[in-house]
C-alpha cells in the first residue's frame, strides 16, 4: 500500500465521520413512505389463500363463488398464471452450477408442500371483500403423507417431497487427511449440535403496490432487498424483462427474508390481469407462516487438538433442513461448507454437508446465511478442548487463528489483514474485571466466539455494480444507484463516499436509489456487499468525475493539476487560489466535458471452484470478529441472561462509525435472540408460532447495552478499504453465551435456543432430567 | 354491521371520520392518510402502531374505532415537523437511533410520554419504558441513548 | 387483517346494556379494555354478531371500601392498579402484580373485570383475586349474583359467567395490616404472559404463620391454590431454609399440560422455586411490618 491506514484516516474528510444519516431525518418525522403507506387511485387490495395443510394433493379448486362475489375484481389460481414457475435460484446467477438452479411454482398446481403455500389469489375493492371471497374459495384437499425431520426424510421408503427424491444438495471439502489426525491427536472432542427455525421478524411485514403505468411497463413497489426481481415478474406474466420496474422503497427491515420474492410476482398478475393498482400487504401472522425461514442445521463435530490446544483437525458433517421447497439452500449449505472450521488454521478438515427437502416451512437467506450457523459448533469445539486442557480461553484461540496468507480448507489464500486474535483478546479484555452474582442463587460466567463472514458474493457469480454520480450546474451532486436500502445505511454511506471523493460536505449530496427503471443496477442488498459493492461503484464513478472537474478547474486556476484540490464545495490550488465548484461545472458545460460518469466495479471474479479438491477462491474476502458475554445463571429456574456483550469486529474502515455500532449492535442482539428465545415451532408441519405473542424476540429488558469494538486496520475490499458488516455480528452471540453457560454452572447445552428449560434440565433439576 | 360517524381530535386537528364499528383505530387513522402509524403484528405486541389517544400510549391495533369518539389523538407527526422537530427527534437522528425506521414512530411515542410524565428517567426506566415497543435493528442501545440525552439532568453534547 | 363485521353498541346505563345481552345472549360479547378481545377479533378467533361496549359506563369504574374488602369496579384499569390510586392504595399487591401486566399499552386500556372474565390461566390478576380469598360480582338483567373466585374460574378461557351475564366488580377482601405479599412471576421475554407465576400472601403472629395463602398461574387451566401447603406452614416458625423445606417436602398440588413454552414437567418445577421464592418474600415483608 502507498499510504499508511493512518495517513489515509488524516486525510479522510467526510468517510470516518459519525454523520447523522439523512434517511433517519425522514424515518423520525415519519415522511418516509413505506410499501404498504403508498396509495393510488382506483387501488385494489390483494390478498392470497394458503394452504393449511403440509402435504396434500389438490383435487379440486372452484373460485366461481368467490368470483361472483360484488366487489372482486380477480381471482386467480395456478391455471390462470401464465408461467406458473418461479426460479428462486441466485439472483443474476451467470454460471450454471447445478444445486444453485431452484424453483418454486408461483401457486400451487396439483400438489402443496408446506403449511401456508399459495394457492389463489384474489384483488377486491376493500381487504374485507378480498378476505370474504378467500373464504368462499372452495379447495378440497387430499392429505398426504410428509416428512418433517430430515432424519425422516432421508429413510429410503420416505416420502418424496419433490419427484427427483430429498436429497436437494451436498457439498464436501477435503483437505489433509482428518480421520488420521483425529486418530493421533492428543484432545479429541466429539459433539452433536442443532440450531433452530427461526424468522426474521422484521418489523415491516412484506408489502408493494403494482399497477400499470401510462406506457404499459408494469411497475411494482414493494418491500425488498432485490429490485432486480423484475426479470421474475417478468418471466411468470410472459413480458420482456425492459417491461416489468421494480422500485424499491426504504426497506422495514430485511435481514434476508426479502431476498426471495414476495408480494412481488402476486402484485404483478393482479395488476396484469385487473388493469388496476393492486396493493398487498401481509399481516405478521402470515408472514410467520409462510415466508421462508433460516435454516436449521444438525452440526456432527469431531476436533482434535495437540497438547497445547492448537487444532489439528475436523471432521465435520452437516445436515439442514431445507423445508419444502429449495430457495437459496444449497448455497446456504454451501457458505457452512465453506466456513464451518472458523476462523482458525486447521490443517485437516473433512465436512460432509447436506440439505434435505420435507415439508416443513421453506429456509432461505437469512443474515448470516449458513456461515452464522457454524459458529455455534466449532466454536463450542474449540471452547470444550480449552476446558479439557486447561487453557485460557483466548490462548487456545490465538493459537490457531487464521492470519494474512493462511489458506481455508477449500484453499481460498486470506489475502487482506485477518484480526481474529486481536478481536478476541480485545473482547474479552474489555469485559473488565468480573462482577458480583445478583444473588446467592445466580452463578456468573464469561463466554468468548470468534467468527469469520463471507462479504460480496460467490466469485462465480462474477457480481458487479454500477451507480451514476453527476454535478449540478450549482454545484450539488445526484448519485444514483439501484441499491435498496435496508435500513443499514446504504443510502447515506453512498452521500459520504461522494461526498468524500468530490469535495463537498454530504447535504450537498442527493441520493436516488433502488428502481430498476431509473437507477444503474447495483445487485442485490444481501450477503454483505452493498457497501462493498455499490460503495466501489460510487467511487469509481465519483474519482472519474472528480479528475474531469479537476482537470477544468486547473485551467480556470491556470496551475497545473497536481495543485488542485476539491473541498468544500470549491476546487483550490493553494491557500490564495479557489473556484466555486458550480463555476467550474458551467466550465465543463461550456467545452463539452462530461459532468457525471458511470461507474461499474467488477468483484474479484473466478469459475466454480471444486471445494472438495481445494479449488482456490471462493469469496472475495471474509470479514472477521469476536464477541465476549458475561451470563448470570439462576441455578433454581436455569434462566441465563446475558449482562454485558463486547462485540469486536475489523471493519477495514468505518465509513460511518455511527452506522457500524448500529449493525454491530443490532446483530449482536439478533444473535442473542437466536440464543437464548427464538424458535419458530413446528408440528408435523404445522406452525404453532405464528404470533408475535409467540415468536419471542428479544425487547429492551432481555438485553444488554452491546458495547461495540470497531477495529479499522485499513485493509479491505470495499471502498477505502471497507469491508462488509452488515452480516457478520448475528455470528458469535448464541455460542458465547454457550460457552458463558458451561463457564457459570458446568453444563453444556448444545440445542439452540439455550431456554431456562434447557439449562435446568441439564443441571439435573427436573426429574426426568 | 353498524357504522359510525367519530369526531376526535388528530395532532390538534378536529376530525371527522365515517367507519364500521368493527375496524380498528388503526385502519382508520392509516385509511385517512396518518400512514404514519404503522401496523407491525396487529396483536399488541411490538408496539410499531403506538398512538398517543389522551395523552396515553395505546396500540391502536387494540383500539376499535368507536373508542376514538371525543378523544385527543396523538401520532407521530404531531410531535414535530422538518421546521420544528421535537427535541427527541432531534436526537434520535443525531444519536443513530432510526435505522430502518419502521419502529422509530412509535418509539418516540412512548418516550415522548415517558418524559412528559418522569423527566428525569434513568437508563434504567427507559429501558423498562420502551420494553413493549420492539426494534429488529438496532440492538436498543442507540435509542435508549438518544432518550437518555432528552432526560433532564443528561449532559448535554 | 380487518375484523369480521359485526353490530356494535355502546350502551348508556348498566341496565341497557345487561337488557342487550340478555337478547343477543351468546351472539354478543361485552367489551372492556379491549385488550384480550380486541386481537381475538382481528385474527378472526371471536366472530361475535354484536359487541357491547362498555365504555360509557361510569359505574364499572369505582372503587369501594366495603368492611375488610375492596370492591373493585370492572372497567377499572390496571394502570390505575400499578399507581395504587385512591383507595386501590390500600391493597398493594395490586400494584406489584399490575406491574407485571402485559406492556404499558396494555395497562393503559386494559382491565380488571376483562383479566377475570377473560380467565387466561397465566393472567396474574386471576391469579391475585385466588390468594386474597376474592369473589366477582356477576350482574344479569335478572339480578346480582356473587361468586367465589375459587368458583368462577371453571377451565382454559371459561368462567361461571352465564350467556347474559356480565362481571360488573371483584371483591378483594384486605389481608390484615401487618400481612406480607409477593408476585414472582417466570416468563420467556419481559412483559409476555407468565410461563408460572406465583402469588404470595403471609400473615405472621409471634413471628410464627398465622395464615399462609399461594395461589399459581399457568400450572393448570384455572389458577391454583395450595391448599395443602398453606395448612402445613401454618404455626410454622420461618427460621431460614423452612418454607424452602417445606414446598420441598411435598408435591404440590398442580397437574400441569406442557406447551410450545414449556414441558410440565417444567412448570412443575418453577412452580416450586416460586412459591417457595414468593413465600419467602411475602413472610420477610411480613417480619418487617411487625418491626
Amino acid at each position: 500500500m502507498a499510504e499508511s491506514p493512518a495517513a489515509t484516516r488524516e486525510r479522510l474528510r467526510v468517510v470516518g465521520r459519525r454523520l447523522p444519516r439523512h434517511d433517519a431525518r425522514d424515518k423520525v418525522l415519519a415522511r418516509t413512505l413505506y410499501a404498504a403507506d403508498w396509495q393510488m387511485p382506483g387501488m385494489l387490495e390483494g390478498a392470497v389463500l394458503r394452504s393449511p395443510y403440509p402435504a396434500a394433493r389438490i383435487t379440486r379448486i372452484d373460485t366461481s363463488r368467490a368470483a361472483a362475489c360484488p366487489g372482486v375484481a380477480a381471482v386467480l389460481t395456478a391455471r390462470d398464471v401464465p408461467h406458473n414457475i418461479l426460479w428462486t435460484d441466485v439472483p443474476g446467477q451467470t454460471s450454471v452450477v447445478g444445486p444453485l438452479r431452484a424453483r418454486v411454482q408461483v401457486l400451487a398446481d396439483d400438489q402443496v408442500r408446506y403449511q401456508g403455500e399459495a394457492v389463489a389469489l384474489v384483488a377486491a375493492e376493500t381487504r374485507e371483500i378480498a378476505d370474504r371471497a378467500l373464504e368462499l374459495i372452495d379447495v378440497a384437499y387430499e392429505a398426504q403423507p410428509g416428512v418433517f425431520t430430515t432424519e425422516d426424510a432421508l429413510r429410503p421408503d420416505a416420502p418424496r417431497v419433490h419427484e427427483e427424491g430429498n436429497v436437494l444438495a451436498t457439498w464436501r471439502v477435503r483437505c489433509g487427511d482428518a480421520d488420521t489426525a483425529l486418530a493421533r491427536a492428543h484432545a479429541v472432542v466429539e459433539q452433536t449440535y442443532r440450531c433452530g427455525l427461526i424468522d426474521h421478524a422484521y418489523l415491516e411485514p412484506e408489502a408493494g403496490v403494482a399497477w400499470i403505468d401510462a406506457d404499459g411497463v408494469v411497475v411494482v413497489r414493494a418491500s425488498t432487498q432485490v429490485i432486480e426481481h423484475f426479470r421474475d415478474v417478468a418471466d411468470v406474466l410472459g413480458l420482456p424483462h425492459n417491461k416489468v420496474r421494480v422500485i424499491g422503497p426504504y426497506v422495514g427491515g430485511g435481514f434476508g427474508g426479502k431476498e426471495d420474492v414476495t408480494v412481488e410476482v402476486f402484485l404483478g398478475l393482479l395488476a396484469y390481469r385487473t388493469g388496476r393498482p393492486v396493493r398487498m400487504v401481509w399481516s405478521r401472522q402470515e408472514s410467520l407462516l409462510a415466508r421462508p425461514k433460516r435454516h436449521p442445521f444438525t452440526l456432527r463435530y469431531r476436533t482434535g487438538a495437540a497438547r497445547d490446544g492448537t487444532l489439528l483437525a475436523h471432521r465435520i458433517e452437516l445436515t439442514a433442513d431445507a423445508g419444502a421447497y429449495a430457495y437459496l439452500s444449497a448455497l446456504v449449505l454451501l457458505y457452512a461448507t465453506v466456513t464451518a472450521a472458523g476462523p482458525y488454521r486447521v490443517p485437516h478438515v473433512a465436512v460432509d454437508a447436506r440439505a434435505v427437502y420435507t415439508n416443513n416451512p421453506p429456509t432461505s437467506a437469512m443474515r448470516g446465511f449458513g456461515a452464522m450457523q457454524m459458529v455455534l459448533g466449532y466454536e463450542s469445539q474449540i471452547d470444550q478442548i480449552a476446558r479439557r486442557l486447561g487453557l485460557d480461553p483466548v490462548e487456545v484461540r490465538r493459537r490457531s487463528a487464521l492470519r494474512r496468507g493462511d489458506r481455508l480448507p477449500v484453499g481460498q489464500a486470506l489475502d487482506t489483514h485477518v484480526a481474529v486474535a486481536e478481536a478476541a483478546e480485545r473482547a474479552w479484555a474489555a469485559l473488565g474485571p468480573p462482577r458480583a452474582p445478583s444473588s446467592p442463587r445466580h452463578r456468573v460466567g464469561r463466554g468468548l466466539a470468534c467468527n469469520l463472514q463471507p462479504y460480496g458474493r460467490l466469485v462465480w457469480l462474477r457480481d458487479w455494480a454500477s451507480a451514476w454520480v453527476g454535478l449540478e450546474a450549482d454545484g450539488s451532486v445526484v448519485v444514483r444507484c439501484g441499491v435498496p436500502d435496508v435500513g443499514g445505511g446504504q443510502a447515506s454511506s453512498l452521500c459520504q463516499i461522494a461526498a468524500e471523493a468530490l469535495g463537498v460536505e454530504p447535504d450537498r449530496v442527493t441520493v436516488h436509489i433502488a428502481d430498476s427503471a431509473l437507477t444503474p443496477l447495483a445487485g442485490t442488498t444481501t450477503a454483505t456487499r452493498q457497501l462493498y459493492m455499490s460503495g466501489n461503484a460510487v467511487l469509481v464513478a465519483a474519482t472519474q468525475l472528480h479528475d474531469e472537474v479537476r482537470r477544468v478547474a486547473a485551467r480556470l486556476l491556470e496551475t497545473p493539476v497536481e495543485q488542485v484540490a476539491l473541498a468544500d464545495g470549491a476546487a483550490t490550488a493553494g491557500p490564495e487560489r479557489r473556484v466555486l465548484l458550480a463555476d467550474v461545472v458551467k466550465e465543463c458545460a461550456r467545452l463539452g466535458v462530461p459532468r457525471s460518469h458511470l461507474g461499474v466495479y467488477h468483484a474479484p471474479a473466478g469459475d466454480p471452484v471444486d471445494l472438495e479438491r481445494g479449488g482456490g477462491r471462493v469469496f472475495p474476502d471474509y470479514t472477521f470478529g469476536a464477541h465476549a458475554v458475561e451470563v448470570e445463571v439462576d441455578v433454581d429456574t436455569g434462566a441465563a441472561s446475558v449482562r454485558r456483550h463486547v462485540a469486536c469486529h475489523d471493519v477495514g474502515r468505518a465509513i460511518n462509525p455511527q452506522s457500524v455500532e448500529g449493525q454491530v449492535q443490532g446483530g449482536a442482539v439478533m444473535g442473542l435472540g437466536y440464543g437464548l428465545m427464538e424458535e419458530i415451532i413446528v408440528d408435523r408441519g404445522v406452525n404453532l408460532t405464528t404470533s408475535f405473542a409467540s415468536y419471542l424476540i428479544p425487547s429492551a429488558l432481555d438485553v444488554p447495552d452491546v458495547e461495540p469494538i470497531i477495529i479499522e486496520s485499513g485493509d479491505g475490499k470495499g471502498p477505502f478499504a471497507a469491508r462488509g458488516i452488515g452480516e457478520p455480528p448475528i455470528g458469535p452471540p448464541a455460542a458465547a453465551i454457550a460457552n458463558a453457560v458451561e463457564d457459570a454452572v458446568g453444563v453444556r447445552i448444545t440445542d439452540l435456543p439455550i431456554t431456562p428449560e434447557k439449562i435446568a434440565r441439564a443441571l439435573g433439576l427436573l426429574s426426568g432430567g | 354491521m353498524t357504522e359510525l360517524r367519530i369526531a376526535f381530535t388528530l395532532n390538534g386537528e378536529p376530525c371527522e371520520a365515517q367507519t364500521a364499528a368493527h375496524r380498528t383505530l388503526l385502519e382508520v387513522l392509516r385509511a385517512r392518510g396518518a400512514v404514519d402509524v404503522k401496523e407491525g403484528c396487529g396483536e399488541g405486541v411490538c408496539g410499531t402502531c403506538t398512538v398517543l389517544l389522551d395523552g396515553e400510549p395505546v396500540s391502536s391495533c387494540l383500539v376499535l374505532a368507536a373508542r376514538a369518539q371525543g378523544r385527543d389523538l396523538m401520532t407521530v407527526r404531531g410531535l414535530g415537523d422538518a421546521g420544528a422537530p421535537h427535541p427527541l427527534q432531534s436526537a434520535f437522528v443525531a444519536h443513530g437511533a432510526a435505522q430502518c425506521g419502521f419502529c422509530t414512530p412509535g418509539m418516540l411515542l412512548t418516550a415522548y410520554a415517558l418524559l412528559r410524565d418522569r423527566p428525569r428517567a434513568s437508563r434504567a426506566e427507559i429501558r423498562r419504558a420502551i420494553a413493549g415497543n420492539l426494534c429488529r435493528c438496532t440492538g436498543y442501545t442507540k435509542i435508549i441513548d438518544a432518550i437518555a440525552a432528552c432526560a433532564e439532568g443528561a449532559a448535554r453534547g | 387483517m380487518p375484523a369480521a363485521p359485526f353490530d356494535y353498541e355502546a350502551p348508556a346505563t348498566l341496565a341497557d346494556a345487561l337488557d342487550l345481552l340478555r337478547e343477543r345472549g351468546e351472539d354478543a360479547r361485552p367489551l372492556a379494555g379491549g385488550q384480550s378481545l380486541v386481537p381475538l377479533l382481528t385474527l378472526r378467533l371471536a366472530r361475535p354478531r354484536l359487541v357491547v361496549d362498555l365504555d360509557r359506563l361510569h359505574e364499572l369504574r369505582a372503587v369501594r371500601r366495603t368492611p375488610g374488602a375492596l370492591e373493585v369496579g370492572a372497567l377499572v384499569r390496571h394502570r390505575a392498579l400499578e399507581r395504587g390510586e385512591g383507595l386501590l392504595a390500600l391493597c398493594p399487591l395490586l400494584q406489584e402484580a399490575a406491574a407485571l401486566i402485559g406492556n404499558a399499552r396494555v395497562r393503559a386500556l386494559g382491565t380488571v373485570g376483562g383479566s377475570v372474565a377473560h380467565a387466561d390461566p397465566a393472567a396474574e390478576l386471576p391469579a391475585v383475586l385466588r390468594a386474597l380469598d376474592g369473589a366477582v360480582v356477576l350482574r344479569s338483567a335478572r339480578g346480582e349474583r356473587v361468586v367465589d373466585a375459587g368458583d368462577f374460574f371453571v377451565g382454559m378461557l371459561t368462567t361461571a359467567l352465564a350467556p347474559g351475564e356480565l362481571l360488573t366488580a371483584v371483591r378483594l377482601p384486605l389481608p390484615s395490616p401487618g400481612a406480607g405479599f409477593a408476585v414472582e412471576e417466570f416468563s420467556r421475554r419481559a412483559g409476555d404472559f407468565a410461563v408460572v407465576a406465583a402469588v404470595a400472601v403471609v400473615e405472621l403472629d409471634g413471628g410464627a404463620v398465622a395464615r399462609a395463602r399461594v395461589a399459581l398461574a399457568g400450572v393448570g387451566p384455572v389458577p391454583a391454590r395450595l391448599d395443602r401447603l398453606e395448612a402445613a406452614l401454618r404455626g410454622e416458625r420461618l427460621e431460614s431454609g423452612a418454607i424452602r423445606r417445606a414446598v420441598a417436602e411435598r408435591p404440590l398440588e398442580i397437574d400441569p399440560e406442557g406447551d410450545i413454552h414449556a414441558s410440565a414437567e417444567y412448570r412443575r418445577h418453577l412452580a416450586a422455586v416460586l412459591t417457595a421464592r414468593a413465600l419467602e418474600r411475602a413472610a420477610e415483608a411480613a417480619g418487617r411490618a411487625i418491626v
